[in-house]
């Protein structure tokens, strides 16, 4: 099994919005090992987003090449691509994105349901990944009865029970007051302590300063790379300038 | 493979529960709109439930009627309105049809003349008006003309010696001998058209065939009534044919009957051979158009009510664009979008199907409890109405759900 979960080379994304070509992104390059824990940052269009949706399989490059765990994602279908979002990816959203209706245990089960499981193994695995993120005394709720911080929770719980290799997490304390984004980041350190490799897409540099390592994009390009705090002050510097 | 099956029923009970769960959470909104499918399917349901118990009750008469009974007429039973004249123009059926038939007919179980003539019966101060008096022989009961309750019917002597002895349906009886023992009316005496009769026998009950009354009949031997009334009248001829050969015996009547009638070898029949069957077919024909009928404004209704469910589900699948791209991010397919909607339609459309046959068959019941109408209820009819619900429900939801399916998850996930 080679280091490499992700490779992505001269990745480029072209968008034609009124008949004019906008280039999302344009020409990224860059490998992420396994365990590793990277943030990508940068302003709103600079590419973040194309990036995090290429990188969860959601949408397919127009250029370059992106390999995941060794497998090549541009020119892959549709049911193919749902697969590998199944297989691969752990998504966490700025806005949790919980089915409103369904309990926390259900909500966490979904991604086994699409997989296949048998409903025992479903259950069994929906609540260890609960217990995880030390949620297991708010199993039957529903959203609407949990707290911002439980829901990111849940999402995270939801995101880690089909064990991807790749947790990734868009702005997940973005809808959360500061102490509870702080428990929230704690909970991913502990997580990439434990091995799971974490992207994780901002806009705030105070968060990416957190990360061992940080990509910054502009327009659509990488500007910077390196450990977390060194990029994270360059943003500064570029923000005040 | 075991994987897939796994897949495929997990999804399929997720995509059940939100089913379920939406309806509950919106349900004024599941209420109406399933009202649509409700009420086609119960509109359809009852009339079908109706019809099939008129059509029970009518195949009950007939087989009551004598279904192995051929009639030989002047008049057909069923025909059209533009060949009355021929019909009116053709000579009576007479006694030597009937003599014909009885020597020459090897398949003949029971041969029975009938003339018909309206009269009044009477018996000291009370009166039966618009008795249908029935110049008939001892043979009649066994083409299919009733049972006997009390005393006897005529005898073969009683037509040779033309003896004026009658024989009265049960409406006549309870009308001329009021609160009197069925056992003690034999013997009594009574004047039909003026004239003193005899009392032989009293008939069972017989209800009514096509709205015409069978128990105000009274019948007399064939030759009594042609002494009185005459012989120029036609006569019907029953026949008797053994169970099965009904078309055999009408194979050799038509021979025996042309000869007595001396009809050229060039010419049509100048008589009918008319029997129940014919009417059941007439009957079921009609019924038939009506069937077509119920079936039609039903499915129109259906229309309407799918027209609705397309609605909601299109309403539903916007509201739900977030949940679509949740799903779609965890791994569902396309197909299983469309599956989880397509199956969402069908249920709630079946539910209302359940309701409206549930409703219908109510209805049905409630007027055959009212009305002289019966309703049957066959499992059919049920099958039909959850089948077609659920049917509308797919075919009106594939378009919502095909939307549903195809929508970008990027796009769905970001959707406010």
């Amino acid at each position: 099994m080679s280091a490499l979960l992700i490779e992505v080379q001269d990745l480029r994304r072209v968008y034609t919005v009124g008949g004019e070509e906008v280039r999302a992104l344009d020409g990224v390059s860059f490998d992420i090992r396994r365990g590793e824990w990277v943030a990508v940052v940068g302003q709103s269009g600079s590419g973040k987003s194309t990036l995090m949706n290429i990188l969860g399989c959601l949408d397919t490059p127009s250029g370059g090449s992106y390999r995941i765990n060794g497998s090549d994602v541009s020119g892959l279908g549709d049911d193919e691509l749902a697969d590998l979002r199944n297989k691969e990816i752990g998504f966490v959203f700025q806005t949790f994105q919980l089915l409103p209706r369904s309990t926390a245990l259900a909500n966490v089960e979904l991604p086994l349901v699409y997989r296949g499981l048998p409903r025992w193994e479903r259950r069994q695995r929906a609540e260890q990944a609960l217990d995880a993120v030390g949620l297991s005394n708010r199993k039957h709720h529903r959203p609407n009865e949990l707290s911002g911080g439980q829901r990111q929770r849940v999402a995270v719980a939801r995101a880690l029970v089909g064990e991807p290799s790749l947790l990734l997490a868009d702005e997940p304390t973005g809808n959360l007051d500061s102490a509870t984004g702080e428990d929230i980041m704690r909970l991913f350190s502990e997580l990439n302590a434990r091995g799971h490799t974490i992207v994780l897409v901002t806009h705030e540099p105070r968060l990416a300063a957190r990360c061992p390592r940080a990509i910054r994009l502009s327009d659509g390009k990488v500007v910077a790379e390196g450990a977390g705090r060194d990029v994270a002050s360059l943003g500064a510097v570029e923000a005040r300038a | 493979m075991k994987r897939r099956f796994y897949r495929l029923a997990a999804e399929s009970a997720e995509s059940l529960r939100i089913a379920v769960s939406t309806m509950a959470s919106h349900r004024l909104r599941s209420a109406l709109t399933t009202l649509g499918i409700v009420i086609g399917v119960m509109t359809v349901i009852a009339i079908i439930a109706i019809i099939q118990g008129l059509n029970q009750g009518f195949e009950a008469s007939v087989a009551n009627f004598g279904t192995h009974t051929l009639h030989v007429q002047k008049w057909p039973w069923i025909m059209g309105p533009d060949n009355w004249w021929t019909f009116r123009n053709r000579k009576p059926v007479g006694p030597a049809e009937v003599r014909a038939v009885q020597r020459e007919s090897t398949l003949a179980l029971a041969v029975a003349p009938q003339v018909f003539s309206r009269v009044e019966v009477t018996r000291g101060d009370r009166e039966f008006s618009g008795a249908l008096l029935d110049g008939t022989n001892e043979q009649y009961l066994l083409t299919g003309g009733g049972i006997i309750r009390a005393g006897r019917f005529l005898l073969e002597t009683d037509v040779d010696m033309s003896r004026p002895s009658a024989v009265l349906g049960a409406d006549v009886a309870d009308q001329l001998f009021p609160g009197f023992d069925p056992e003690a009316i034999p013997g009594r005496r009574i004047h039909v058209a003026g004239r003193p009769f005899t009392v032989v026998g009293v008939l069972e009950r017989r209800g009514r065939f096509l709205g015409m009354a069978l128990d105000n009949n009274v019948h007399v031997p064939y030759s009594t009534f042609q002494a009185i009334f005459g012989s120029k009248r036609s006569i019907s001829i029953s026949v008797l044919a053994p169970p099965g050969r009904i078309a055999d015996l009408e194979d050799e009547l038509t021979p025996i009957l042309r000869r007595a009638r001396q009809v050229p070898p060039e010419k049509e029949d100048d008589f009918s051979l008319n029997r129940g069957e014919q009417l059941l077919k007439l009957y079921q024909g009609l019924t038939g158009a009506l069937y077509g009928v119920a079936v039609g404004v039903g499915l129109i209704t259906l229309i309407v009510g799918g027209i609705g469910i397309m609605n909601i589900m299109l309403v539903s699948v916007h509201e739900r664009t977030r949940e679509i791209g949740v799903r779609r991010a965890m791994g569902a397919r396309r197909r299983t979008i469309l599956m989880q909607f397509m199956l969402e339609s069908a249920v709630v459309s079946a539910i209302g199907g359940a309701i409206g046959t549930a409703l219908g068959l109510a209805v049905a019941k409630v007027v055959s409890l009212v009305s002289p109408l019966a309703a049957a209820v066959t499992p059919s009819a049920v099958v039909l109405g959850l089948g077609f619900s659920a049917a509308v429900g797919l075919l009106f939801g594939s378009w919502p759900a095909w939307r549903a399916a195809n929508l970008d998850p990027v796009e769905a996930l970001r959707y406010e």
